[in-house]
């Protein structure tokens, strides 16, 4: 049984948000995969950009920053110079500066240290999905997807539960800023241009700006240097620390990155729960399936649509010269689609494997940290999911998020039978 | 030219590779198990760590300093570890033992 089936007309424009809104567009994607590989989007809202929608350049041109660079802007929209220096984080930047403070933190995030939070994700789990089950029918990314993360970020982090309601608003203010339902601040209506040095030119950026200096505050006081924004805080290995604007900026990439996908990836992950039954089958025999799933989970979900680059030099590609100064996107969501890398990909299949997905940014330097977490997430959630239901069927319309960047169910009506 | 992959199991995957590939290339061509490579050879995941078998760790050089900064951070390191991203295959390394270590 079709999963979903899309909706757009094969020639959708891709810089426009409201595209997105109806769900990613792939049946363009699949025209510009076979057709026009690196395709010249047209973009009312700034400059024109190159779409790159084959597996293989993505894979091919992530390897390479130096000629195509994160340091002038990571997403579609244009920045001044000076918005660029206020709002940047390390995800802005290239190796060796990019390496320097990716180093600080690899070993919180990474795979050794993630796995001791199991049994804690594993309590988490128990707790929403007795009191969203109990319910019958509602909408699961705000009572299940939206809850997990949002948590485990006030484990990750060291932030007390009580705020994290809060939090998780303001992240969503920041990363879907193109969505009304999240923001008053629409990013791509917006009349103001007083927010352009904010992160995500948005007012969330301010708050939580606020909030992390008065966080640090009280640990200094208390004398706890734990976690991982204590971590960024240390200097390099060669004397060299990060501003206080940069961490500003970090602190709001923790709270916006760390939380809206991995809540579409469990939402997707339900959404194809809901139409191949056959899934929570595989997921009740258990075994070898936990292996695989919840890469494909992520593969199917890819809440990171693309990301942008820039050309640092002209190049010649596909018959096309690449100007340097020249925006790229690389659109994940239609890589983790291109059936020359993805057997049947609109299919989920749990099993799948290998499975090199490019949901995490995978073989460029700015592959997704949170990797690890989210996996692990991912795959706990699911696990006690499928402990406790007999069914899951849709229970209305689903709704995505009105943006062309991060691709996600936000609302997903459905109706279990627990067991 | 011929590499070697012992695994944590004890079995043992022997493939061809190519020259101009590095040694993180030739083990996802081969479906090395073990051998993830998220990162591209960028020396940013530290997921492609080997133990280069003794009688070839002169051969493959020691680690550079970043690539060690990073071998810091997996489990099981030891004099031998090197991230084979980091490692060009070329025609001295033909017949290549390394072993993936158990994570």
């Amino acid at each position: 049984m079709t999963i979903w089936t899309p909706q757009d007309d094969g020639h959708a424009d891709l810089s426009s948000h409201d595209t997105f809104a109806n769900g990613a567009p792939h049946n363009t994607f699949a025209r510009l995969r076979r057709d026009d590989p690196l395709h010249w989007t047209e973009y009312e809202g700034g400059k024109n950009f190159w779409s790159v929608t084959r597996y293989e350049d993505i894979t091919q041109m992530n390897k390479q920053a130096d000629l195509f660079s994160s340091a002038r802007g990571i997403r579609m929209e244009d920045q001044s110079y000076e918005e660029y220096l206020a709002r940047r984080t390390f995800q802005e930047t290239d190796p060796p500066e990019h390496s320097k403070v990716r180093m600080k933190l690899l070993k919180a995030f990474s795979k050794t240290t993630m796995a001791q939070y199991e049994e804690d994700i594993r309590t988490l789990c128990a707790e929403i999905l007795d009191q969203a089950l109990a319910k019958g029918t509602f909408d699961a990314t705000k009572e299940i997807a939206r809850q997990l993360p949002m948590r485990m970020l006030g484990r990750v982090v060291g932030l007390p539960d009580a705020d994290l309601p809060w939090l998780v608003e303001k992240g969503d203010a920041l990363i879907a800023n193109t969505d009304p339902d999240f923001t008053s601040h629409v990013l791509d209506k917006m009349q103001t241009d007083e927010y352009r040095m904010m992160p995500f030119n948005s007012p969330a950026g301010a708050e939580l700006y606020v909030y992390a200096k008065e966080l640090m505050a009280e640990k200094e006081r208390k004398g706890d240097t734990s976690g991982v924004l204590n971590l960024i805080l240390e200097p390099a290995k060669d004397g060299s620390t990060i501003t206080e604007t940069e961490f500003r900026n970090f602190f709001c990439l923790l709270v916006a990155a760390g939380n809206d996908t991995t809540r579409y990836s469990i939402a997707a992950g339900i959404q194809a729960l809901c139409h191949q039954p056959e899934l929570l089958d595989q997921m009740q025999t258990g075994g070898a399936v936990w292996e695989t799933a919840a890469d494909e989970i992520i593969r199917w979900a890819t809440p990171a649509l693309y990301f942008r680059r820039t050309a640092t030099r002209d190049v010649e590609m596909h018959g096309k010269t690449i100007r340097e100064g020249d925006k790229l996107l690389y659109w994940f969501i239609s890589a983790n689609r291109d059936e020359s890398q993805f057997e049947d990909p609109f299919r989920v299949d749990l099993m799948r494997s290998p499975n090199r997905h490019l949901s995490f940014g995978q073989f460029g330097p700015h592959v997704c940290l949170g990797m690890w977490l989210a996996r692990l997430e991912v795959t706990v959630l699911f696990q006690e999911l499928a402990k406790r239901i007999k069914s899951i069927e849709p229970a209305g319309p689903q709704k995505f998020l009105r943006s062309n960047f991060v691709g996600g169910i936000k609302e997903l009506p459905v109706k279990v039978e627990a067991i | 030219m011929k590499v070697t992959w012992k695994l944590p199991g004890g079995e043992a995957v022997t493939a061809q590779a190519d020259y101009g590939q590095n040694l993180m290339e030739a083990a996802q061509a081969n479906d090395v198990p073990g051998i993830v490579g998220e990162c591209g050879g960028s020396l940013a995941c530290a997921t492609c760590h080997v133990h280069v078998a003794p009688e070839w760790t002169e051969i493959c050089g020691e680690a550079g300093e970043f690539e060690d900064a990073m071998l810091d951070l997996v489990e099981n390191k030891q004099d031998c570890s090197r991230l084979s991203c980091q490692i060009e295959l070329a025609p001295q390394l033909d017949g290549l033992v390394v072993s993936v270590p158990a994570d």
